[in-house]
């Protein structure tokens, strides 16, 4: 006889409400609920299959977000960067290798690139996004068919590493661009990771991060950034006056070549950059051409970028006659600082501590203030000391505090997302400072702070100063034609006005220009020397220095060389 | 100036040549350096052969100047075309605005402004005389991309319209009669003039409204908000050739002048103040002289005809180089091949016998560019067809196509009886009308069904039109899914045709053209405005016209699958794609297309329907044949009556739509049957009161549309209202010294911030302040994200005292307001930023009066927003949205402070309304001085708003779940938007809402979706349970990059919509909207796993897509039907099976019942404890039972009194025989009482999974024996 036997009759279960027989001896010809239920199922399935009713299961999505990366794997794992400038992608990839990663630079995006960021990503995207997914993508389509590397080869031997943002522009969403792109594009499961994502890995894998967020590594990052910064400021500063066309290129080759050396085998970068002066001093220049000098300001990427993604856009000015003057990676740091601090100040004094990313609750906000103004000076320090080591004179990083004063009345300084307020800013300073005979203001089509917002108070910017020459240019990778011939028009006054400021400054001094060239002394000759700020244009500005015949006060400079070379050693 | 003639011209000293290539013609003028007199000049169109055409310029200027040296000569050269020529020529590359600039300021020195329209750009050039210096400054504009093809745009409207040449140059510009058309982009442009040529307006009127729309767009934008000096001077070519664009220009530049106050000679007649120089075309060539001759030290070195024939013949294929992309058919053999498996087969139509009676429908579709016609047999077979380019009147079209299929019957000899008619396409509503179509289908189920008809089980059904591009994908021979090409990738067939006429080359040879090239450029998929700017690029670049075209064949299966249909593993689709439509007449593009699918789909079957382009006629003439058949007759007029059909169409004052504010131009189209019966159709409204005449037929419409609002109520409308009013009473501010509780901020030695409770008492203002707060009007504008937080700021101010009448919003986007104040802006973003100038114009000029003024408009620049999902990144809002005032404050303050002027103050800080705390401050700061309020007034009013703020959710919600709960009981489908806040605004939304509300359906929003997480759990129970999200309002499980507010809310709500079974979703998206973009492909995944019904309208923009909106409405209803069908269907077959579960169950029941009776009927507790448990398990089956797949209504407390019932209703003395029978009739009972198809939880019909499970019980029941 079987018999079922539980404490109580009546039990409840997540299925329902089932019945048991206690103490009821129930012989075999009474059908156990067991059975009962199991003739039910099977009843049921019968059923459901002769109505059609054979369930689909509704499986919903989920976003898979690979990105584990372990102490273990880093051995095995080749880290792929990219985003900055040529220069800095190199040297940084460099840095990194010298503390122990392998690392590979992506190339500068191409119009290749574009063609696979417009497939697997989303429509309607800003072009820096398709740019730079769409190099990923292309890099490891390469991997895969060039080096018939396997799919799973290439996911579990790369990752991408690249920086977040958390809004508000489209910025702070590429890394779902990111996955989107490369699941369809046959990688799903490539870890695309992020500096600050690596922070909980440690309790979910139980191994050590992959990343060592230490020290460090952000000082080799900032090596990386901060020399690429530095070479290429003084490579925009030469290029336009080298007297054989190309020595300049061939100098920075050289100089790249000695700086990833002294990078990966963690040699002082400012002995290396040293050498890299007397290396651009050979470059022969001349200094008295009046050049339209134009700042080019606008989207971070898009003004950053030095391949098709602007249409070369630095290496067009320059073949149109002008000295770029470029926005270097440094005072978009000192950008991100500002912000933190303006925004602490901002509430620290309130009644409390709201929550969200803002707010200032568990926060100390003097601790937090004094760990930043730590950290400015600390970058600004770096940057002098690199710029002073490969020669670089009189060149000023933006006061932040005054770029946002100047623009606060026409763009609030709460607004963020892309540059914020510094393009108006950046505009205003230029003018009123006579910083560049023109603005290039550069952006991907569509770009929402500077097309949207920017260029729209741009507009009463150059109403307020009808001296200046603005040009907003929107790119999208296409029409390159458009673009350039709207430089064009814009540079023609620019020109124009640099002629006319260089003329007027020879006839203030009743000079002709043979007779100026001749009263240049040798050390204002060398290629890394550059005048100090007077006017826009460079060649005026020569004429400006040698009025003012500044006396140098050696004790200063001797004991400012002694500091250098204490660092030197270091760093 | 001077023409060449052909005589030669002597000339000893140096010359100047200027030459011009632009994107349709090259321009050339030879000038003498020193009194810069023209001597000669020509132009000539190039037809991509820009260099060729140079060259036979030069020669022309050789042959005109005998014995020309080139060392006499210099040249410069500009336009887009210009870079790869200059070098070779010998001549120095001049930008053409400064050309064009100069040019002016030499032959013009007075002039003020200059407006160029050339093919591809706009400039306008301001002068602006500097106040310091006297010196003129030109400010200098060109069109952004979007806006290209300026010239190009005219041109193919023309095409469209259909006016010969001859008749355009006399037409006069009549502004009386003018028709929406958005100038903004091209292809917008000409979405819109079709729909007007559909609507059978009048050539003439079509063309004056294009010529408006051009010119008030580029004085809204393109002057990027700065006024034209005068004199203005209109160049190129639209302006130049077109009499009527420069009426128009002579009409609205006074009329900006007027409202600016700008001061221009009113004396003088405005062709001298507004004017069209001569030989205007020749600007930009003589310019380049001006400008080469003024650079000292840049003297061009020309290098004759030589350097130029050597690049023709040799340096064009070098330049290209490595960067060109393969051609488009590998090898003859390769071709052979393909010709043999896609090559259509030629038509021939049926053969009759003298005599012979042939019975047919007709099916017509009536497309963008041309109409079809179809003849087929009772069995579908096509007998015969019939095509016409439209010529502008549907009826006409009508008429001509009939008669051509009559004829093609007739005059075999045999008699044709038309069984019935059928239409489809833009043309179908008004011939429903006037012929009394047996069938007006929409043209994607007219596809669908002729693709079934000759395919049978089909996965995909890709059709390309001249406009539009439409997918279908399908399941059970039906659509199962779709996606149109919205606004921005439409006009693709077109663009083929307009490039081939570009080129020179007849459409059916672009094919054999195309396969010709040995390389193609690579072109960038996307809007067809953008691939001619590509185009341009690529001939500048020096790419021959087979390359070119080869080329755009091969961008076009990029344009469908990637831009349209956005789905990159295109296998997932389906093997079986059918390709139709008239562009697959084009090999190439099949060809194209073919490859394209092949390369991406193992195992592709791609078949091209035989009838491409006729596929549309065919679905029309099968749904007649299906529609006839069933009813037994046909409603159709005739074919003789329809041949014979007069009509009439009148578009005047009096058929204007006078019943609101926007007073559309309508047009009537009057038919008589030669029987007499006449019929009137109605063109050209925008809402359902353009439909009707008389105000009594009105009236009645609008009681019906109430009471279907009843009905189906559409919450977006009642959000938008709603958020507006005055809906919460604000407690009244405290008496001064009522005890509050404060904090003092303090600083300790240690830079700790220390912050110390203290009670003080409430600080109030004084009475003099609270008086002039009575009288204070403020006015915000209701644009933005104002549409989500409105309240808010309406209740701070209300309980700070200002008056309830006068806290003022603009008026909802209109038209009309649009129109009037849509000229300040200098930028040109989305669509719903924009818009904004146009409601603080609003407020600055029609709230803001004399007897009424408004003191202060606030436009606060939101950074932070609220939202009601868990655990995201951050609530920001887009920074186009957060920096709008600011862009607003340089708009209306650039030429003259308008805010000033009417001593408004205008009040636009940042605010963050995700930190309370700060919020408070800011409030404070901005309000504190203007109002006279304390800072606790402020603190205090900040909490009746945000009190305001949970009401205005929890009433939406409230009415949300009304919503839910009905649909659900009753088996419907409710539509819910996914939108940003502002798509609630009707000028926003086109009303596309209401028309789904006409349809029947109910409409959702996302905030009245119920948040109560309890409630929701049912929903999210599986990601609860595994952990994937800790609650139901997070999003992190399917995009952790979740930062932005309004994006995020959409995804949420997507997921929800993912999971509840009775709701289909309409995902709207503005036109350049930079938060929608990245989160498209993840609403796309979240939908497909869910299988929810989905329609999207990307894209929008200022102007209604009526005909795009159309489509999607009428295919998306045949989708929802379907979808409802299925609803119902699962819902009976659901309820059979729970019929036939608890048949089963009583039949074991009952023989568990006999045995058990059997075994115990001697022992009398077994007897009661058994009684207890078969009681027990009734209550169980009488409760609803929990079959996988439906829902339950079960909640907790119902579980629970469930198993307390069971314990009061059992008495232990009750005879167990009597209780068992009392088991086992109730059991039976309920079999009886629930037939196969009425059963009460039957609603829920998809699968999902079934209710958390009852675990609480009583405590004691477990122990109780």
């Amino acid at each position: 006889m079987a018999t079922t036997s539980h404490d109580n009759p009546l039990r409840i279960t997540p299925a329902g409400i089932e019945l048991t027989t206690s103490n009821i001896a129930v012989d075999s010809k009474v059908p156990s609920w067991d059975q009962i239920e199991a003739e039910l199922q099977r009843f049921e399935a019968e059923e459901r299959h002769r109505l059609g009713l054979v369930e689909e299961e509704l499986e919903q999505y989920v976003e898979e977000v690979p990105k584990e990366f372990t102490a273990a794997q880093r051995e095995h794992t080749t880290l792929l960067i990219g985003g900055l400038t040529l220069a800095q992608d190199v040297l940084i990839g460099a840095a990194l290798r010298g503390i122990g990663y392998k690392v590979r630079p992506l190339d500068v995006p191409d119009v290749e690139a574009l063609h696979y960021g417009k497939e697997f990503g989303n429509r309607g995207q800003c072009n820096p996004t398709y740019f730079t997914v769409g190099n990923l993508v292309k890099h490891l389509i390469q991997l895969r068919d060039q080096k018939g590397m396997s799919s799973e080869e290439i996911i579990d031997n790369y990752l991408f590493l690249t920086a977040g943002a958390c809004g508000p522009c489209r910025f702070g969403t590429y890394v779902t661009e990111y996955r989107k792109a490369l699941r369809d594009a046959g990688f799903d499961g490539f870890r695309v990771l992020l500096f600050q994502q690596q922070g909980g890995l440690k309790q979910a894998t139980g191994d050590k991060p992959g990343l060592d967020l230490s020290p460090k590594f952000f000082i080799s990052l900032l090596k990386g950034i901060v020399a690429g910064d530095v070479l290429n400021a003084v490579g925009y500063r030469i290029r336009p006056y080298e007297v054989v066309p190309g020595a300049t290129d061939r100098a920075l080759d050289e100089c790249k070549r000695l700086l990833i050396e002294a990078l990966e085998n963690k040699n002082s970068v400012i002995l290396t950059l040293r050498k890299c002066r007397s290396l651009l001093d050979a470059v022969e220049v001349d200094r008295l051409q009046a050049k339209p000098k134009v700042t080019i300001i606008g989207e971070f990427w898009a003004m950053t970028t030095e391949g098709d993604g602007n249409y070369k856009l630095q290496r067009f000015l320059e073949s149109e006659g002008a000295e770029v003057d470029i926005q270097l990676v440094t005072a978009w740091i000192l950008y991100n600082i500002w912000e933190h601090v303006y925004d602490t100040k901002r509430r620290m004094k309130l009644r409390g501590a709201d929550t969200g990313n803002f707010g200032l609750e568990n926060t100390q906000p003097y601790y937090k203030l004094a760990g930043l103004f730590a950290a400015e000076k600390a970058l600004r320090g770096v940057f002098q000391l690199f710029a002073k080591a490969i020669g670089m004179t009189h060149y000023h990083l933006a006061d932040m505090d005054e770029l946002a004063t100047i623009s606060h009345d026409y763009y609030r300084n709460e607004l963020r997302g892309g540059e914020g307020h510094m393009e108006v800013g950046k505009l205003i300073q230029s003018v009123q400072k006579k910083k560049a005979h023109m603005v290039l203001s550069v952006k991907p089509f569509g770009c929402m702070p500077s097309s949207g917002v920017s260029d729209g108070i741009q507009s009463l910017i150059v109403k307020k100063f009808p001296e200046a020459i603005f040009c907003p240019v929107e790119t999208s990778g296409d029409g390159a034609v458009n673009v350039q011939s709207r430089i064009q028009m814009f540079l023609f006054k620019a020109r124009r006005k640099a002629r006319t400021e260089f003329d007027d400054a020879l006839a203030a001094r009743s000079w002709t220009l043979e007779e100026a060239r001749r009263r240049v002394p040798r050390r204002q000759q060398v290629a890394t020397y550059y005048p100090e700020h007077d006017v826009a244009g460079t060649a005026a500005n020569v004429l400006a220095e040698l009025d003012a015949k500044k006396g140098r006060v050696w004790g200063w400079s001797a004991l400012k060389r002694v500091a250098m070379t204490a660092l030197s050693a270091s760093w | 100036m001077a023409r060449s003639n052909g005589s030669p011209i002597h000339h000893d000293g140096e010359l100047v040549i200027g030459i011009d290539v632009g994107s349709t013609t090259v321009k050339a003028v030879v000038v003498d350096p020193n009194s810069l007199e023209i001597l000669w000049s020509d132009y000539q169109r190039h037809e991509t052969r820009q260099a060729e055409k140079c060259l036979e310029l030069l020669t022309v200027i050789h042959d005109a100047f005998p014995g020309l040296r080139p060392e006499q000569v210099r040249a410069f050269i500009t336009g887009s075309g210009a870079g790869p020529i200059a070098e070779p020529v010998g001549a120095r590359f001049v930008q053409e605005v400064n050309a064009v600039t100069l040019a002016v300021e030499h032959l013009h020195p007075d002039v003020g402004s200059v407006v160029e329209l050339g093919g591809q750009d706009a400039k306008i050039i301001i002068f602006i005389e500097n106040p310091e210096t006297g010196e003129k400054q030109a400010i200098c504009s060109m069109n952004d991309k979007c806006a290209s093809g300026t010239g190009a745009t005219i041109d193919k409207c023309m095409i469209k319209v259909g006016m010969p040449s001859s008749e355009l140059n006399k037409l006069t510009f009549d502004a009386t009669k003018l028709h929406k058309v958005a100038a903004k982009c091209g292809v917008f442009a000409e979405t819109d003039i079709v729909n007007l040529v559909k609507s059978g307006i009048p050539s003439p009127e079509i063309i004056c409204s294009l010529a408006d729309a051009i010119v008030t767009q580029n004085l809204s934008v393109l002057t990027r908000g700065n006024t034209l000096r005068h004199q203005v001077l209109l160049l190129g070519g639209p302006n130049t050739y077109l009499p009527f664009l420069q009426e128009a220009w002579r009409l609205r530049i006074p009329e900006t002048w007027a409202e600016r106050d700008y001061q221009y000679p009113k004396d003088k007649p405005l062709d001298e103040v507004i004017i069209v120089p001569e030989n205007a075309q020749y600007y930009a060539a003589y310019g380049a002289v001006v400008y080469g001759l003024d650079e000292p030290g840049q003297k061009a070195k020309y290098r004759g005809l030589a350097g130029l024939e050597d690049f023709i013949t040799h340096g064009r294929l070098d330049q290209l180089g490595n960067a060109a992309g393969p051609p488009l058919v590998g090898s003859m053999q390769e071709l052979e091949a393909f010709r043999a498996k896609y090559e259509i087969p030629g038509f021939v139509s049926a053969r009759f016998e003298p005599g012979q009676k042939v019975q047919a429908v007709i099916g017509l579709d009536g497309g963008s560019t041309s109409s079809k016609a179809v003849l087929l047999d009772p069995e579908g077979e096509v007998l015969a067809k019939a095509y016409k380019l439209s010529e502008g009147n549907p009826i006409q079209d009508m008429k001509d196509l009939l008669a051509d299929l009559k004829d093609q019957v007739i005059s075999q000899g045999a008699e044709l009886e038309i069984l019935g008619f059928g239409a489809t396409g833009y043309a179908a509503d008004v011939l429903e009308e006037s012929v009394k179509a047996d069938a007006n289908i929409v043209e994607t189920v007219a596809h669908m069904m002729s693709a079934v008809h000759y395919f049978g089980e089909i996965d995909v059904i890709c059709d390309i039109g001249g406009q539009d591009i439409k997918v279908l994908f399908m399941q059970n021979g039906d659509i199962k899914n779709f996606r149109l090409s919205n606004q921005c990738s439409a006009g693709n067939g077109m663009l083929l045709q307009a490039m081939a006429d570009q080129f020179g080359v007849p459409l059916k040879e672009y094919a054999a053209t195309a396969f010709r090239a040995t390389l193609s450029p690579t072109f960038s998929y996307g809007c067809a405005v953008f691939l001619d700017t590509d185009r341009v690029n690529f001939q500048k670049e020096g790419y021959a016209k087979e390359e070119l075209l080869a080329g755009l064949a091969m961008v076009l299966p990029k344009n469908v699958w990637q831009y349209v249909v956005q789905i990159p593993r295109m296998a997932e689709l389906g093997t079986r794609f059918v390709l139709q439509g008239g562009t697959q007449y084009n090999l190439a593009a099949v060809k194209a297309q073919v490859d394209y699918i092949s390369e991406r789909v193992p195992g592709a079957q791609v078949f091209v329907h035989p009838h491409t382009g006729e596929a549309g006629a065919i679905g029309a003439g099968l749904e007649t044949l299906r529609l006839v058949l069933r009813r037994g007759e046909s409603t159709f007029i005739g074919l003789d009556a329809a041949i014979d059909l007069t009509y009439t169409t009148r578009n005047d004052e009096e058929t204007r739509c006078d019943f609101c504010a926007n007073t559309c131009s309508r047009t009537f189209i009057d038919t008589r049957t030669p029987q007499g019966d006449s019929s009137r159709y109605i063109a050209g409204f925008s809402c359902e009161k353009g439909t009707v005449e008389s105000r009594d037929a009105m009236v009645k419409l609008v009681k019906r549309r109430k009471e279907l609002k009843k009905q189906y109520v559409n919450l977006a409308e009642y959000e938008a209202r709603l958020a507006f009013k005055s809906f919460h009473e604000p407690k009244p501010l405290p008496e001064a010294g009522t005890p509050i509780e404060d904090t003092e901020v303090k600083l300790n030695i240690l830079g700790k911030i220390k912050r110390v409770p203290l009670w003080r008492g409430f600080r109030r203002s004084d009475s003099e302040a609270a008086e002039k707060r009575q009288s204070i009007r403020i006015g915000i504008p209701r644009v933005l994200n104002l549409y989500s937080t409105a309240p808010l700021f309406r209740t701070y101010f209300e309980a700070l005292g200002i008056q309830t009448k006068n806290v003022v919003f603009s008026e909802t986007t209109g038209e009309e307001m649009w129109k009037e104040g849509a000229k300040y802006g200098s930028v040109d973003p989305c669509f719903p930023s924009k818009v904004v100038q146009s409601h603080i114009h609003n407020l600055l000029f029609r709230k803001h009066t004399d007897s009424k003024p408004l003191n202060y408009i606030f436009f606060p620049s939101m950074t932070h927003i609220p939202t009601f999902v868990k655990n995201t990144m951050d609530n920001a809002a887009c920074p186009i949205v957060s920096g709008s005032p600011c862009v607003t404050s340089a708009s209306f303050t650039k030429e003259k402070d308008y805010f000033a002027e009417r001593r408004i103050g205008y009040v636009f800080d940042a605010i963050t309304l995700e930190e309370p705390l700060l919020l408070r401050r800011q409030m404070f700061e901005m309000w504190g001085e203007r109002l006279g309020v304390t800072e606790d007034e402020s603190d205090f009013a900040m909490n009746q708003a945000w009190e305001a703020m949970r009401l205005f959710d929890e009433e939406m919600e409230r009415r949300g779940m009304e919503v839910l709960e009905q649909i659900e009981r009753e088996n419907k489908v409710a539509l819910l938007l996914l939108g940003r806040p502002y798509h609630l605004d009707p000028g926003l939304n086109h009303g596309l809402l209401e028309e789904f509300q006409a349809q029947g359906y109910a409409v959702l929003t996302i905030r009245s979706i119920p948040k109560d997480e309890a409630w929701l759990g049912r929903w999210f129970r599986e990601e609860l349970e595994t952990g994937k999200i800790p609650n139901p309002l997070d999003i992190n499980d399917v995009w952790p990059e979740n930062y932005s507010a309004n994006s995020v809310q959409k995804v949420w709500a997507t997921k929800f919509a993912a999971r509840h079974p009775n709701i289909g979703v309409i995902d709207l998206s503005s036109f350049k909207c930079g938060h929608d973009a990245p989160v498209y492909g993840l609403i796309d995944s979240i939908i497909k796993a869910g299988k929810t019904p989905y329609m999207a309208l990307h894209d929008i923009d200022a102007n209604k897509p009526s005909g795009s909106m159309k489509i999607r409405v009428k295919t998306f209803t045949h989708t929802l039907r379907r979808f409802e069908d299925e609803l119902a269907d699962k819902a009976q077959r659901m309820s059979e099976l729970e019929r036939r579960m608890l048949e089963r169950r009583r039949q074991l029941l009952q023989v568990r019942r006999d045995a058990l009776i059997e075994q115990v009927k001697d022992d009398c507790r077994l007897q009661l404890e058994l009684a207890e448990m078969e009681t027990a398990f009734v209550e169980y089956l009488e409760e609803d039972e929990e079959i996988k797949g439906m829902r339950l209504a079960r909640t907790d407390e119902v579980g629970v009194k469930r198993v307390a019932t069971l314990r009061d209703d059992i008495s232990p003395a009750a005879p167990y025989v009597k209780i068992l029978e009392l088991a086992a009739d109730r059991v039976a009972k309920r079999v009886e009482a629930k037939p196969a198809n009425q059963n009460k939880t039957s609603q829920k019909v998809r699968l999902y999974p079934p209710e958390p499970p009852v675990v609480e019980v009583e405590p004691g029941i477990e122990s109780n024996p």
